[in-house]
């Protein structure tokens, strides 16, 4: 008898105890108030453009650092952000099922940042936008906002934007700097989603409408093994500027260093370029300051007058040399996150959503784009996304365009 | 375009075909020594050609190769030393992995062990790619020395219009390729070393009969097949970006030569490296440069169309 009613009192007390825990954990959830907060990032962290997913990581994790330390989420009662990642890999295939993994095993997750690659952006969107979870994306292919998505938000311009906004710019740079009007010009560049968007519309009239003759068209796929045969027509051709746009090291290698071998580099013919991975630090690293000098580099995002403080924390607490638009816009992406949930107070992926939908400010997350204004049009595209120019100076890719947040003025090469 | 000017496009394609295919060539020589003899698909090959690529970074600034042997031999140096760390790895891992699933321990089994083969360098390719990201990191690294961004300029030939561009780094790796691929020629047919590897890869139990221990010719065809691709991948690495996932880029290739000159042909698989640096190259003359890989395939499918066996390939090999 005495040893039924012990265990009864022991039955009394676990279930006690399993009500207190149960209460213990779902009290914070009814009242809104998630100790800790999913935000993802779906970055390739492993093949051809690891580096680049890694760059976005040491940007996020910066900032989840710096909300997580200002005291956090302050509707949620100083709920901390934790970052979660996913590998997107080196295929579309294996970035498409790092987002349904993300989305079947983090459910309470509000949002993602990615994925770097516009092809992996394409196919990660194309799950995250069946689970209704927002991606905050940097990727340019103009192709990611244009297939009716509710879910993705484009903080870049889009390829096409950046190829309308920044020539008339880079023309009339060489206008200043030469007296006279570029008139021929030369394409190289690779066949991935970006470079795609962004020629289509110079190939489309857009050179033509400036009085720009093409003269040399050639898109490669990437890997390349060798440039030869690409410059030998530049070479032969003698256009007076190169637009240059591919989207991995290894090949900007080969390509400016092919350019020097045939006596075009080193400003003998002036490069244009577009995307982050012309300004990426390992580029200084395996090509070296004389090569890069004086190449314009057209990007959505780069750092500007104003983020000096971020500039000098960034590199302190990473070791990198500078902050490249990947590790920026990550940053920024975190904050947009942030603002979502101070104004909803719940760790929602629907109101999240909303909330980034409807945002429009001019302060906290906006500082961190040019424009600095976060608001969304109906297609997802940032309003007044414009483009940034930036140039190799004395080794490292400084802001020269738009003038009012560059951290130098430019320089058109001239040999 | 006028005649000059199409001229020294074909001689330029021609030139660079030529440095790019020399080099192909070794990296197939080294997949076809090792198929060749164990009959083993190495689908880690590419992972070596990387494993051998940083052996090189390293022991070149380490051993500050680049100030006492200067621009030209030091690389060279370092890609043969990175070639013999590598030779070790290839002897302990047939000891301890491979051997387990080839030879004689295998002959005679369904499939001859061709699974398990198969399953075993997936999974090496798998652990080396991973391993290399965790060990050295994402960023492409590459040995700088001025070669990769100078050429040697022959001409101008024809007036002041005529130039063909040798780039110095891979006329150094074509050079050294050519020389490694006759020694290992040498070797193979003029060494006792290299009666025992052909032996054992013409009927292996009647070279048991023989006297000859199979297993360890195996581990010596393994671990040579290794470095010769180690030494390719540290030429490579001369004037080309790596990272740890940069064997996939290569090792399509390497298999696209070792079948065009004909799988188990050590001579052939240089002549289908060769092959298909200059098909890679000679294509852009009248292909758009994007479809210069898709041309090495349509190449490599005629080849195997009108003689399956390949070029240097025989037909009864085994028999």
């Amino acid at each position: 008898m005495m040893q039924f009613t012990r265990q009864v009192g022991m039955g009394r007390n676990v279930a006690a105890a399993l009500v207190a825990v149960g209460l213990a954990i779902a009290a914070p959830a009814a009242l809104g108030q998630a100790r800790e907060v999913k935000v993802g990032l779906i970055a390739p962290l492993s093949g051809p453009w690891a580096r680049q997913g890694e760059l976005m990581l040491k940007g996020a994790q910066m900032a989840i650092e710096d909300i997580n330390n200002g005291g956090g989420i302050k509707s949620m009662q100083g709920a901390k952000l934790r970052l979660v990642t996913a590998d997107a890999g080196d295929s579309t295939e294996k970035a498409k099922n790092a987002a349904q993994r993300f989305v079947a095993s983090e459910p309470d997750m509000i949002g993602a940042t990615g994925s770097w690659l516009s092809s992996f952006t394409l196919a990660v969107t194309e799950v995250t936008e069946r689970a209704e979870m927002s991606i905050l994306t940097l990727s340019y292919s103009d192709q990611i906002t244009a297939r009716g998505f509710k879910y993705v938000f484009q903080t870049s311009p889009t390829a096409g934007a950046q190829s309308v906004g920044a020539m008339p710019a880079i023309v009339e740079l060489g206008r200043a700097a030469t007296g006279q009007q570029l008139r021929t010009i030369a394409i190289v560049g690779d066949n991935t989603a970006s470079p795609v968007s962004f020629l289509k519309p110079m190939r489309e009239g857009g050179l033509e409408k400036m009085g720009i003759k093409l003269t040399v068209d050639e898109i490669f796929t990437p890997p390349l093994s060798d440039a030869t045969s690409m410059v030998q027509k530049v070479r032969s051709i003698r256009p007076e500027a190169v637009l240059f746009v591919p989207t991995n090291t290894s090949d900007s290698k080969l390509i400016l260093e092919k350019m020097n071998e045939m006596g075009l580099g080193r400003g003998r013919i002036p490069m244009i370029g577009n995307g982050a991975p012309l300004g990426m630090p390992e580029l200084l690293k395996s090509v070296g300051k004389d090569l890069m000098e004086g190449m314009l580099v057209i990007v959505a995002n780069w750092t500007q007058k104003g983020q000096e403080k971020l500039i000098a924390d960034f590199k302190k607490r990473t070791g990198e040399p500078w902050m490249t638009q990947d590790s920026l816009s990550s940053y920024g992406d975190m904050w947009i996150f942030k603002e979502a949930l101070e104004k909803t107070g719940v760790a929602d992926r629907k109101k999240i959503a909303d909330a980034i939908r409807t945002m429009d400010t001019k302060s906290g997350p906006a500082n961190f784009y040019p424009g600095g204004r976060i608001k969304f049009n109906d297609d997802g595209r940032r309003a007044g996304a414009g483009i940034m120019i930036i140039q190799w100076q004395n080794g490292e890719p400084v802001t020269v365009y738009p003038t009012d947040i560059a951290l130098a003025k430019p320089i058109w090469p001239k040999k | 375009m006028n005649a000059i000017v199409i001229t020294e496009n074909i001689l330029q394609a021609l030139a660079a075909g030529i440095l790019v295919g020399s080099v192909y060539g070794l990296m197939c020589v080294g997949l076809g020594l090792i198929y060749g003899v164990m009959r083993v698909i190495n689908f880690a090959q590419g992972d070596f050609l990387m494993l051998g690529m940083y052996a090189t970074l390293y022991l070149f600034g380490w051993l500050s190769l680049g100030q006492y042997l200067g621009p030209y031999l030091g690389p060279v140096v370092a890609a043969l030393l990175g070639a013999v760390i590598l030779y070790g790895f290839g002897v302990l891992l047939h000891s301890t992995l491979l051997s387990r699933v080839t030879g004689i321990r295998v002959a005679g089994t369904e499939s001859e062990g061709h699974y398990p083969q198969l399953i075993l360098t997936l999974g090496m390719s798998l652990i080396i790619a991973n391993g290399g990201l965790i060990v050295f990191g994402s960023m492409p690294q590459g040995i700088r020395t001025p070669l990769s961004a100078s050429a040697w300029e022959i001409g101008p030939l024809i007036g002041q219009d005529l130039s063909i561009f040798l780039n110095k780094a891979r006329s150094v790796a074509f050079i050294v390729s050519v020389i490694v691929a006759i020694l290992l020629y040498l070797f193979i047919s003029r060494s006792r070393t290299g009666k025992t590897l052909r032996a054992a890869a013409d009927n292996p139990e009647a070279a048991t009969y023989m006297g000859i221990n199979v297993d360890r010719a195996y581990r010596v065809a393994f671990a040579l097949g290794i470095a010769l691709t180690a030494i390719a991948g540290g030429l490579v690495a001369t004037y080309y970006p790596f990272q740890p996932y940069v064997g996939l880029e290569f090792v399509i290739i390497m298999y696209a030569g070792v079948v065009l000159g004909g799988f188990g042909s050590i001579v052939g698989a240089f002549w289908g490296g060769l092959t298909i640096g200059l098909v890679q190259q000679l294509s852009t003359l009248i292909l758009p440069v994007q479809l210069q890989n898709a041309a090495i395939f349509v190449v490599f499918l005629l080849i195997i169309l009108i003689r399956p066996e390949g070029l240097f390939g025989r037909n009864a090999e085994r028999v």
